[in-house]
């Protein structure tokens, strides 16, 4: 699906140049479940934000379905992310002002879906996340929880290939958090390609492989056995 | 405490730079149209009120009323009323006095100028108590002919002052120079004031014996009349004394029936001449109602000019006002945080109310720093335009700085009340722990309603603009009926026994074409009007009745240098020697002969369609050569033409050819050296007329002089409304800014979410396309409704069509100008990068 060679990225700011990514390597293929770890400040955000195509590398090349983009623009790496990558965050990010199914209906509205269709479509992926029963509520008015799951049924509505979620369980509690995992154990498993930044071992156990990054590097990449 | 307060106001207004200048620009903008018009206002509310004992001093207009038209107004009065009414009304009146403008030519060794002499009864010190410079009332207006002069004129004539006992010769009173001696000189009248008084001379009543019509007469109305009433007599008390004499006591009241023609249900006299009393220090603002087609002794103020002006500065304001309220709450959620720790640390809400209060109040005082400061600057501009001399002298002038500081503290007020309390309602724990802007939906729903508001008043106010420029350019592009070009006007009233010498002289100038000689040139308004009464019957009708028509007294060749054709008949003409209006040679001559043109009112009024009908018809009338009957053939008739201003109606005239009534020439030229013209007519007019300044104006001039007050006022007029626009465009700048600020993670979850920039531009415009919209929804019809009231009080106006095509214009310049203030923020916070904004959460 994916392959960064030699990719590298650092952050210039007044005086210090801060390496966030250097010279890595990575591949992951079509329905694989990938987490990231590392500590703080290793560059997981950075990478994450590279492949779902927010930010651009120093340097390096990123082949995306055999397509070299490590060069295009904004606009262009717009078109191919919006077909192919839903984003999950760790604050949720939901727009305060809009309901629920707003909410997840926005992935659609830059997709020039009917009208009809996207009501459809938004009503069958709330149910899948079990948050049909909320379609009229504010994201407010939800516990973190919920509101994770709107977020994952945002970024699956438009029937995305791959899902990018930066710890997507950060802010919630260890149950609520278990449900979330399951929901995306559940995504990969209907072969939806995975990418998930996670500081949880036991939420990185349900990922396939675990790259850890360090200081911007690749150290270990452990392939789970099947 | 007070401190503290100060160092945050100080470093919010710092901190937040555009938020600031946007604020205190659009308040300095506010005030300082609000101080101009302030200054203009109280200018012209303020005439004559500095006159001794000025609330006790009334004029007397005259109207007279007529069943089939419009009634005759004038501000003037007949000779005979003011001693009259002084004898009877002795309990409420302490004195009068009646003045008599005339033009006159005054002489001194060579040198000769026109000028407005001012003839007035003995009384007039009592009446208007001037301060002399030299001389005093008791002594130096006594007896006729003693001439009090103004300094102005002093030093104009004698380069001094101190001029008592210097002669100036007067030209021509019944064709006799007068030699006056001057004894007095008053200080010079401020500009606030009706009256126009350069030379005044005593009136000597024996001057005016043999002419009926100035002094001796209960109708002709051709004096100014003032009463000073005593003290504790209200306008009112005098005005029924009058109405009452006039009934029932007055000398004229019986020969009123005679007077009209018409009706015989009215009984009473005043139901045909009104006799109303108006308070002096009203007259600059409220004359115009009773003043007819006259005018007065200066140029009238208008009320309705006032009362726009004044609307228009409390709009600006209002406009500023809504910009600092919207911007503040706008705000609020930065200032969240500070409100809620002073809460914790024991504030009250009212102390941390006060606190954003007083931050109002500081920034509206900084505007108003401004305002100063460009009012100062714009003054000698705004002077210019309006044709005044407001000055503007803050530190000399308590009540200007009072009312400022009040205005100032009531918009500070105003605008900080409710962000005040909308700011000071955050409770503390709500606000601390849960990370929120506090921001309701009721607030923003509020901004966008003041929005348009903003929006709705400025567009009105360009509407309004709109239609009075086009209804100005309007009556200024009517086909007049004649034409105008290359035409100098030569007032010719001091030379009547040279006209045929000076036509002869002027012609023979290579560069003029024609020269014709009528009573009154185009644009020139005189009331003449009396009596004609059409002698055949039409169409089986009995004897007509006599009508009263407007007539002109015009030469050979007039219309045809104005290039006025005739639709039936035919122009005047020397061919036929019967044309001309002329006393008989012999007294005892039963009926006299002459020829007329009329127009097609006139036609109408006679009650024919078909000009050729008119063609032969014979008019009677004996008032208009001293008493002599005449009959008047109708030889020709032309179409309607616009010989005054098109302000006006056009009405019914008659047109005769009496040389002796010929008060001025129209010469045409045809020529592009103008001053070399110019020098060629004043040699011949010295050479025909010694010792008498020239009278020489373009008819161009005079033309475009009648449209001044109205082109000025619809320049002022749209120079507010593109300050209000401008302010009002800041304010929706400033939100936006800060909308797209407060937007940013919004825009930037849609962006990742497949938004592309022109999807968030999008977005962004139309949120502020919506109010902008619903602005022209509310100002269309109110400004429909408005403008066709006004456009009412013209004869002549645009059609009403107009203001749809001027509405969608509005509306879509208002809609651009948003986008174009909207837009700019809108692709920059588009083009951010979306991770940015998520990462700051
Ligand atoms: N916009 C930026 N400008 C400058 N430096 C940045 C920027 N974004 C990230 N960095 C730096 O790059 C490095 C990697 O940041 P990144 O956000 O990828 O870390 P992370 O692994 O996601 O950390 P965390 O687990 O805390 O989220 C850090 O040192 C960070 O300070
Ligand atoms: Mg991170």
């Amino acid at each position: 699906m994916l392959k960064l060679h030699n990719l590298s990225r650092t952050y210039q700011s007044d005086e210090v140049e801060t390496m966030a990514l250097n010279n890595v390597n990575i591949e992951i293929k079509q329905g694989e479940f990938v987490a990231i770890m590392g500590p703080s400040g290793c560059g997981k955000s950075t990478l994450l934000n590279i492949i779902g195509m927010l930010d651009s590398p120093t340097s390096g090349d990123y082949l995306f379905q055999e397509e070299n983009i490590a060069g295009y623009n904004e606009s262009k790496l717009a078109i191919i992310r919006k077909h192919n990558i839903g984003f999950i965050f760790q604050s949720f990010n939901l727009i305060d002002e809009l309901t629920v199914a707003e909410n997840i209906e926005l992935a659609l509205l830059y997709h020039k879906v009917p009208a009809a269709e996207r009501k459809a479509r938004v009503a069958k992926v709330m149910d899948k996340v079990g948050i049909a029963h909320r379609a009229n509520h504010m994201p407010s008015q939800l516990s973190g929880g919920q509101q994770q799951r709107v977020a994952v049924a945002r970024a699956v509505v438009g029937n995305q290939s791959m899902i990018l979620a930066d710890e997507p369980t950060g802010n919630l509690d260890s149950a609520h958090g278990q449900e979330v995992m399951e929901m995306l154990q559940a995504l990969n498993e209907e072969g939806t390609t995975i990418v998930m930044v996670t500081h949880s071992p036991s939420h990185a156990d349900y990922a396939k492989r675990t790259i850890n990054l360090f200081d911007g590097q690749v150290i270990t990449q452990n392939i789970k056995a099947a | 405490m007070w401190r503290n307060y100060l160092t945050i106001a100080w470093r919010n207004i710092i901190k937040n730079g555009v938020f600031s200048a946007i604020n205190i620009f659009g308040l300095a903008v506010g005030l300082m149209s609000c101080i101009l018009i302030m200054l203009f206002v109280r200018e012209e509310s303020g005439f004559d009120r500095w006159l001794k004992d000025s609330d006790r001093l009334v004029r007397m207009h005259t109207a007279y009323i007529k069943a089939d038209g419009p009634s005759f107004l004038t501000v003037r009065s007949a000779g005979m009323m003011m001693p009259a009414v002084r004898d009877y009304a002795k309990n409420e009146i302490e004195d009068g006095v009646r003045l008599i403008p005339f033009g006159m030519t005054v002489r001194k060794g060579e040198d000769a100028f026109d000028e407005t002499l001012t003839m007035a009864d003995g009384s007039f010190f009592n009446i208007f108590d001037l301060p002399f410079v030299h001389g005093d009332a008791n002594s130096s207006f006594t007896k006729p002919l003693d001439t009090i002069i103004s300094e102005k004129m002093a030093l104009k004539y004698f380069g001094r002052t101190d001029v008592i006992g210097e002669t100036l010769t007067l030209c021509c009173l019944r064709d006799n120079t007068v030699p006056m001696t001057i004894s007095g000189v008053i200080k010079d009248l401020p500009q606030a004031t009706h009256l126009d008084l350069d030379i005044l001379v005593y009136l000597q009543p024996e001057i005016f014996a043999e002419n009926d019509s100035v002094l001796n007469t209960w109708t002709s109305v051709n004096v100014y009349t003032y009463f000073k009433m005593r003290p504790g007599v209200s306008v009112a008390q005098l005005q029924e004394r009058l109405t009452y004499w006039v009934n029932n006591e007055s000398q004229f009241r019986d020969s009123m029936s005679d007077f009209s023609s018409d009706g015989a249900e009215k009984k009473q006299a005043s139901d045909f001449m009104q006799h109303k009393l108006m308070a002096v220090p009203d007259l600059h603002l409220q004359a115009r109602k009773d003043a007819g087609n006259m005018g007065d002794l200066s140029p009238m103020g208008d009320q309705k000019m006032i009362s726009t002006f004044v609307i228009v500065a409390v709009l600006i304001l209002l406009i500023a006002c809504i910009n600092f309220m919207n911007l503040a709450t706008a705000r609020a959620s930065q200032r969240a945080r500070e409100v809620a720790m002073r809460k914790v640390l024991g504030a009250s809400r009212g102390q941390v109310a006060l606190q954003f209060l007083a931050e109002a109040v500081a920034i509206v005082m900084i505007s108003l720093l401004f305002a100063l400061v460009a009012v100062e600057l714009v003054l000698p501009l705004y002077n210019q335009a309006l044709g005044r001399e407001l000055t503007f002298e803050l530190f000399n002038d308590l009540p200007m700085l009072f009312s400022l500081l009040a205005v100032a503290l009531l918009v500070g007020l105003g605008a900080g009340l409710y962000p005040a309390l909308y700011l000071s309602r955050y409770l503390p724990g709500h606000i601390l722990k849960s990370n929120k802007s506090g921001e309701s939906g009721a607030t923003a729903k509020l901004r966008t309603a003041l929005v348009v508001i903003q929006f709705a008043t400025s567009i009105g106010l360009v509407i309004s603009t709109a239609v009075v420029f086009s209804q100005t350019n309007f009556v200024k592009s009517i086909d007049v009926g004649y034409v105008s070009d290359n035409k100098l006007i030569l007032n010719v009233g001091v030379a009547r026994n040279n006209l045929e010498s000076l036509k002869q002289q002027l012609v023979n100038l290579p560069e003029i074409s024609s020269v014709v000689y009528s009573s009154e040139a185009p644009t020139q308004d005189n009331e003449n009007s009396t009596f004609f009464k059409l002698m055949e019957n039409i169409d089986g009708q009995t004897a007509n009745e006599g009508q009263i028509f407007n007539y002109h007294n015009v030469g050979y060749g007039f219309f045809e240098a104005y290039e006025v054709n005739p639709i039936a008949g035919r122009l005047f003409s020397q061919n036929h020697g019967a044309d001309k209006l002329a006393a008989p040679q012999q007294a005892n001559e039963q009926v006299n002969h002459a020829s007329v043109v009329i127009n097609q009112s006139a036609l109408k009024k006679l009650g024919l369609n078909d000009p050729q009908q008119a063609i032969g018809l014979t008019l009677f009338s004996q008032n208009i050569l001293q008493d002599y009957p005449f009959e008047l053939k109708i030889v020709g008739v032309i179409p309607d033409i616009y010989f005054r201003s098109v302000k006006f109606d056009v009405r019914p005239s008659i047109y005769m050819l009496n040389p002796q009534r010929f008060r001025v020439a129209s010469l045409s030229f045809k020529t592009d050296d103008i001053p070399k013209l110019l020098k060629d007519i004043e040699e011949v007019w010295k050479n025909n007329v010694p010792m008498q300044p020239i009278n020489l104006s373009f008819l161009s001039g005079m033309m475009a002089a009648q449209y001044e007050s109205e082109v000025t006022e619809a320049k002022l007029f749209s120079a507010f409304s593109v300050l209000a626009i401008l302010v009002a465009c800041l304010g929706l700048y400033g939100l936006a800014a800060f909308t797209a600020e407060r937007r940013t993670k919004e825009i930037g979850i849609r962006k990742i979410m497949g938004a592309r920039v022109q999807d968030i531009v999008t977005l962004l415009i139309w949120q502020f396309s919506k109010p902008v919209l619903i602005a022209n929804l509310i100002a269309w019809p109110i400004s429909i409704y408005a403008m066709t009231y006004w456009l009412q009080s013209f004869p002549y106006r645009i059609d009403l069509l107009w203001l749809l095509p001027i509405c969608l214009v509005t509306g879509a310049l208002t809609l651009l100008i948003a986008w174009l203030t909207v837009g700019g923020n809108a692709a920059k916070v588009a083009r951010a990068n979306p991770i940015k904004a998520l990462r700051t959460e």
